[in-house]
């Protein structure tokens, strides 16, 4: 399974722990749809960091996806609902360390 | 030594509070609804006239610094004491002892909460408090809403800190202009009677809101932790500090709103 696999899979069954094992260490998780609900982005910083961040949006239903499309190796498409707004997104994975795991990704409204 | 006082100083954060102070060596006077060197119901104005009345007559020569910690959860089931008690009970309280903190160039801490960063108070409520300050209308129209709804209950609660951060932002700059500090500490989840007495789905969601320097437990804040930061605002070492609002939740903001810097 790829990290974009992985990562979709995860963030469809608000799995925050799952999640963060996507992500290497030090990984980072750049999400720029809030802004299209009005909220600032999102800029996660290192895999403990994002369990907990998720742990906490997943609880409180605040991101949430559906219709998840790959569209490669490193893209998914999916619409996100963002503390109940919905925004249609795309993830891309820009960089993988050696052992698969997910350095940097970017999220963007599509 | 100094002379200050604590409000809801008999548990949790407050008489963490009073027993910092008093490990320093200070003077300590406790207000409470009970076990209180002074016992007095700050939801009330009556109760707030005692504690002042009390307070003058125990220190005539003024009081150093006063932590305004008094307050109740959303999910007391009764949220017109939200409104009076974390709010008024504070403002009105702390406005009563003016006189007495600048005789001694005194600083005020206001205990607010990391929920004000979390958007999801009654902004309107916000702006009634700090806009129009009438207590028995406000009061009037929160007892219209569903008290026994977990998520009201915390919008309300949410909203009296909101507001009690503002009106710190507000007063501090001329407050400070005639001698007198003040601050506010947002503790974050904090292991006390408060957060004791929690409903399971209350607990649940408490839990959801990580401590990032208690990653990997379930363990809250010690109120202590959050005293330290009280007694540091309150201090000397502080002096250049002026309207400041003290996140001490060990991360919990910051994780949840990283860009928000200001």
């Amino acid at each position: 399974m790829k990290a974009i696999e992985k990562y979709v899979e995860a963030l469809k069954n608000c799995d925050n722990k799952a999640l963060s094992m996507c992500f290497a260490e030090d990984g980072t998780l750049r999400d720029y749809c809030p802004n299209a609900t009005g909220r600032q982005e999102y800029h996660v910083y290192g895999r403990e960091a994002i369990d907990m961040f998720f742990k906490n949006k997943f609880t409180f239903r605040q991101y949430l996806i559906s219709e998840a499309e790959i569209v490669n190796d490193e893209q998914a498409e999916f619409i996100a609902s963002i503390g109940g707004y919905y925004v249609m997104c795309i993830a891309t994975v820009r960089r993988v360390d050696e052992n698969g795991l997910i350095t940097r990704l970017t999220v963007r409204p599509k | 030594m100094g002379t200050y006082v604590v409000t809801g100083g008999s548990s949790g954060i407050g008489a963490a509070a009073v027993e910092l102070l008093k490990s320093d060596g200070h003077e300590v006077i406790n207000v409470d609804l009970r076990g209180g060197d002074i016992c007095a119901n700050l939801a009330t104005q009556e109760g707030r006239d005692t504690a002042i009345e009390g307070i003058i007559e125990k220190c005539p020569d003024g009081i150093d610094g006063i932590i305004c910690n008094a307050g109740v959860s959303g999910n007391c089931g009764n949220l017109e004491l939200v409104i009076s008690l974390n709010y008024f009970g504070t403002v009105k309280l702390a406005r009563g002892l003016f006189d007495l903190l600048q005789k001694k160039n005194g600083s005020v801490v206001v205990t607010v909460s990391n929920t004000i960063s979390q958007g999801t108070g009654r902004m309107d409520i916000v702006d009634l408090l700090n806009n129009v300050g009438d207590e028995q209308r406000i009061c009037n129209i929160v007892k219209t809403m569903d008290a026994t709804n977990q998520t009201v209950g915390q919008s309300i609660y949410m909203a009296t800190k909101y507001a009690l951060a503002r009106w710190v932002r507000r007063i501090s700059t001329s407050w400070a202009a005639r001698g007198v500090r003040v601050n506010a500490v947002a503790p974050g989840n904090v292991r006390t009677a408060m957060t004791d007495s929690l409903s399971d789905a209350a607990k649940f969601a408490v839990s959801a809101l990580p401590i990032p320097v208690r990653y990997g437990s379930d363990a809250l804040m010690d109120p202590e932790e959050i005293a330290e930061s009280m007694r540091f605002l309150l201090s000397n070492r502080a002096r250049g500090i002026n309207g400041i609002i003290l996140f001490t939740d060990g991360g919990t903001d910051a994780l949840l709103n990283s860009e928000k810097v200001y």
